[in-house]
């Protein structure tokens, strides 16, 4: 029965060996991304990718969850049919540790790195090795509607606690003062909620920086920030609020039905902006509240990587420096709503100054102050990660719709870290 | 005998009211997805009542800009090749299965629901590299070849059923008649089982047209499906509503042709054919 | 008359191996095709494939073991017997229902008919949104237009049973054309006029319909309650779209806990497992309402 079994499993495993891609000959490179206004507008220049090199860059732009189910059986199978590949930085160790990426450390030269921002570039530095080059850094800050403060008399929150005060002054039958993310994953409330938890000194281990990845989420600080995050949800959000992703906070927002949403900055940028939200003109930006241990923003870090079963990682280290430079992200940032570029310089271009300055003044100053109080390690940067992220996820959104009291699911959410990391 | 006591009035009058108030339960939603594809962006979740003005069709020439259209015309391909091999081996299995009388009968038809009863994120990885290997990965063949273990079994099932209705002795008698087995199937039993058929066909069709999982393994740019395409207007930070309302019309338009063919051929009543 | 039954044995042996001919095909169509994912899936759940940390090439039944005692399997089980329940209970009586009733309708409101088959043409990602949007009262116009007359619709996806009762609707609403064409080919191939012999005979259309036309359709109704049974265990799209399994784990059903076993903890083998589980469910089930079926239509 096992040699049977083993059998059957090598053999399908064994098929993935004799597949031959055909990227090899005209230097000709596949790219596979996933939508975002970055991807969309590095998708409109290859052309001039080609004009430049020679090389074709046939550029793949999809749905995120469709590109998830691409690139983990494209991998899993080495079918070596993609050259460059999207990294987010949540996911970086875990491909790395499954063998799935090549470093990029020889590939790229110093004077491409050298322009780009250091923490982001930092974040994909894993055992001294390069693994990707950055190109997007999306944080965390909040909008409001100047109008709704003004009518309630009160100022824009700069702590949690305050946000609880100014929003059961905001509250009535008809208006709610704040949505978030509530709907379970990594990505979703858990891209949100750390900015709550960390504000209160909670972290998720005893001392990541120092090694020990004992699981802490269940401390006193962390059920402080989920009781605030629950109360805000459930007492001062819309009907509905406790299944709320990033479509739903921004729906609301742009309907006039909220007057705060702590959101990426991918979202905030489509509230203000005046041919997506009737209410553009009257919002304003700022950093995301803080708490006893300070502020912290959360950041989400996007880059290109080549795969280890990449035929061609020459073409493609030339097509990665292509897409970071500042020539091509300048124009993709006038070209797109994408002012979350890594690539510094690009910052005192005078155009793309201007075009987002006009969008809303404080818009890029805000962000800059957000990126450098993020810390890099605001979602753990390990490979068990996206399981864990998962896991509290789901506890964190019982606790939010009332199915668990807040300690028994951080005791869960605990219960299940220990579980995942195998302790 | 015409019935037209209260008693009737009654009865009729609850199910006409039953059935207005599924037709709403079916049809409200298509006319919210509608009204969302002719949405400005400003007003897409406004009351219709409150901007009954703010439309516009902008979203159907976007959409026409993007992939989409090949996307609808691969679907289109494949159902519709998926389609014909089905009814062409499984219309001949079910009258098989109805009439024949062998004793694998049974097992036979519980193979054909195999692969079916398998949740597709168990067999993804082994199912992905065996097309890898096949060098089937994006190609109108490997996809028309997962879609039959879709249509299959339900083609088959499907005629199984309406077969069964047929009395044998129909059949028997054609055949007594020295007629040969085929020709029997064709002239005397295919017409009978019509509207079978062509249920069998449409339903076959539509789950072709409508799956999502085998598009999302097998197939890549050349020929993503519109199930796989409408997944791409969910980007990163954004949510297109109105493309894939537009999307969602798209793809309920080709049933009208389909049904205007197909209303041809179901017949109310048969009891000329079946009596003989 | 020996020549003749002779030559009605012969030609019955004929006819059977001509049977026969016509079923080859479909069998090893699917069956070949079926092999390699499923004995992939088999080979995986016995092993320890883990997609980062690879596979030490031990196979056995430690995945089976540790199902016992997890939790979140259990609670998912439970959850798709809801959704399987509900779900098909739904489809079926409404198909049906609207099967029926579209049999009365004749002349010119037939083209009416195709009004019903829409929804089944949505894909499921589609469907999903819409529903979501209909049942997120901050975005539906069904809160909307209830809002005016003072009356507030309750958030359905914010609440264990509250969810699951919206995934069976959206789920309903996009499968049951697939019951409808199956029973309305069905009543088309039942004489009129063994209707209108029970109508003769002093019945009243309720006994007609219960004690004639049911039992003339149960092999219709067998096969759309057995297909749609094994789909409704491979719930996917509607569950990850609109609630993401949530509240907490209350929508999480087996299929899409084996998804966030594979994907995201990326234990493949233990993902595979519960795939294993699910597919033996389906097979046993089947195999009864199979056999069900067989013993109806002889």
């Amino acid at each position: 029965m096992r040699r049977l079994l083993s059998t059957a499993l090598v053999g399908t495993l064994a098929l993935a060996a004799p597949f031959t891609p055909t990227a090899a000959l005209a230097e000709e490179i596949n790219v596979v991304m996933f939508g975002m206004p970055y991807t969309n507008g590095l998708r409109d220049l290859a052309d001039e990718f080609e004009a430049e090199t020679g090389i074709k860059a046939n550029i793949d732009v999809i749905g995120q969850d469709v590109f998830e189910n691409r690139i983990t059986l494209s991998f899993t199978g080495g079918t070596g049919d993609i050259d460059v590949v999207h990294t987010p930085v949540i996911q970086v160790q875990r491909w790395i540790q499954a063998g799935w990426l090549q470093p990029v450390t020889d590939l790229v030269s110093d004077e491409v790195t050298s322009d780009i921002l250091a923490g982001p570039l930092g974040a994909y530095d894993v055992n001294g090795e390069q693994w990707a080059l950055p190109f997007f850094a999306g944080v965390g800050l909040m909008s409001y509607r100047e109008d709704l403060l003004e009518a309630a008399g009160v100022d824009v929150p700069e702590t949690w606690e305050d946000m609880l005060e100014v929003s059961a002054a905001i509250t009535t039958d008809d208006q709610a003062a704040i949505a978030l993310r509530a709907v379970p994953g990594q990505g979703f409330n858990m891209f949100i909620f750390p900015m709550v938890m960390r504000a209160y000194g909670g972290t998720f281990f005893a001392d990541y920086e120092g090694g020990d990845l004992t699981p802490a989420i269940n401390s006193p600080e962390n059920i402080e920030a989920l009781n605030i995050y629950i109360e805000l949800i459930n007492e001062y959000g819309p009907a509905g609020a406790g299944n709320f992703n990033f479509a739903e906070v921004n729906a609301a927002a742009k309907n006039g039905q909220i007057a705060f949403a702590v959101e990426g900055t991918g979202i905030i940028s489509q509230i203000v902006d005046p041919e997506q939200s009737q209410f553009a003109d009257v919002t304003g930006i700022a950093l995301p509240p803080g708490g006893p241990a300070g502020r912290s923003p959360a950041i989400g870090v996007h880059g290109m990587g080549i795969p280890a079963s990449a035929t061609n990682p020459e073409a493609a280290a030339q097509f990665i420096e292509w897409a970071v430079s500042a020539e091509t992200v300048s124009k993709i940032a006038l070209a797109q709503s994408f002012p979350d570029f890594t690539t510094a310089s690009v910052a005192e271009n005078a155009d793309v100054v201007a075009k987002y300055a006009a969008i809303h003044p404080d818009f890029l100053s805000t962000r800059v102050a957000a990126l450098d109080l993020a810390i890099g390690h605001y979602r753990p940067l390990i490979p068990e990660w996206p399981a864990l992220g998962q896991a509290i996820g789901e506890s964190v959104n019982a606790a939010i719709n009332g199915l668990m009291t807040p300690e028994e699911a951080l005791e869960q959410a605990e219960a299940d870290m220990r579980d995942i990391l195998g302790q | 005998m015409i019935d037209n006591s209260t008693e009737f009035r009654i009865k009729r009058g609850f199910g006409l009211t039953m059935m207005i108030a599924l037709l709403m339960f079916a049809a409200i939603p298509t006319l919210w997805v509608l009204i969302l594809s002719l949405r400005t962006p400003l007003a897409i979740f406004e009351p219709i009542w409150e901007s009954p003005f703010a439309l516009t069709l902008d979203n159907f020439f976007k959409i026409t800009r993007s992939d989409f259209p090949s996307a609808l015309l691969n679907s289109f391909v494949t159902a519709g090749l998926s389609t014909v091999f089905a009814m062409i081996v499984g219309v001949p299995a079910g009258f098989a299965l109805a009439k024949a009388r062998m004793s694998g009968k049974f097992v036979a038809s519980w193979i054909l629901l195999l692969l079916r009863m398998a949740p597709p994120v168990g067999f993804v990885i082994p199912l992905f590299l065996l097309y890898a290997n096949a060098g089937l990965v994006d190609t109108y063949t490997g996809l028309v070849f997962a879609y039959m273990t879709l249509t299959l079994p339900l083609v088959t099932w499907s005629m199984w059923n309406s077969f069964a209705q047929i009395p044998d002795e129909l059949i028997e008698a054609a055949i007594m008649d020295d007629a040969s087995l085929p020709k029997a199937f064709l002239l005397i039993a295919l017409p009978a089982a019509r509207p079978g058929v062509v249920a069998a066909a449409i339903l076959a069709f539509l789950v072709a047209w409508n799956d999502f999982f085998y598009a999302l393994i097998i197939t890549r740019s050349d020929t993503a499906t519109a199930p796989v395409a409408v997944m791409n207007f969910i980007s990163y930070d954004s949510v297109d509503w109105a493309s894939i309302a537009v999307a969602s019309i798209a793809l309920t338009l080709p049933i009208l042709p389909l049904m205007a063919i197909a209303n041809r051929y179901i017949v109310q009543s048969l009891s000329g054919a079946v009596k003989g | 008359m020996a020549d003749l039954t002779i030559s009605r044995r012969g030609a019955t042996y004929e006819l059977q191996r001509g049977y026969r001919m016509m079923m080859v095909p479909a069998v090893l169509a699917v069956g070949i095709f079926a092999i390699v994912p499923l004995a992939g899936m088999l080979g995986l759940a016995f092993s320890d494939y883990h997609l980062i940390r690879g596979t030490d090439w031990d196979f056995g039944f430690h995945n089976f073991a540790k199902m016992v005692s997890d939790r979140r399997l259990l609670n998912s089980i439970y959850v798709m017997a809801a959704l399987s329940f509900f779900g098909v209970a739904a489809q079926v009586i409404i198909g049906s229902a609207i099967a029926v009733g579209l049999q009365k309708i004749t002349g010119k409101w037939r083209v009416g008919r195709v009004l019903f088959l829409l929804p089944y043409a949505v894909p499921h990602v589609a469907v999903a949104l819409v529903w979501l949007s209909l049942f997120t009262p901050t975005l539906s116009p069904i809160n909307a237009f209830f809002d005016l007359f003072g009356i507030t619709v309750p958030a359905f996806l914010t609440s264990q049973s509250g969810a699951i009762f919206a995934i069976v609707i959206a789920d309903t609403w996009a499968t049951f054309p697939f019951a409808m064409l199956i029973i309305m080919a069905a009543l088309q191939g039942i004489s009129p006029d063994l209707e209108e012999a029970a109508a003769i005979d002093g019945a009243t259309r309720i006994k007609t319909f219960i004690f004639i036309t049911l039992p003339l359709l149960a092999p219709a109704l067998l096969m759309v309650t057995l297909f749609r049974f094994i789909d409704s265990l491979k719930h996917f799209p509607l569950i990850f779209v609109m609630t993401k399994g949530g509240p907490g784990r209350s929508t999480q059903a087996t299929n899409f806990y084996s998804y966030v076993q594979t994907f995201q903890n990326s234990n493949v083998a233990y993902g595979a497992a519960v795939a294993a589980v699910l597919f033996l469910m389906a097979a046993l089930i089947s195999y009864y309402v199979a056999k069900l079926n067989q013993r109806v239509t002889s």
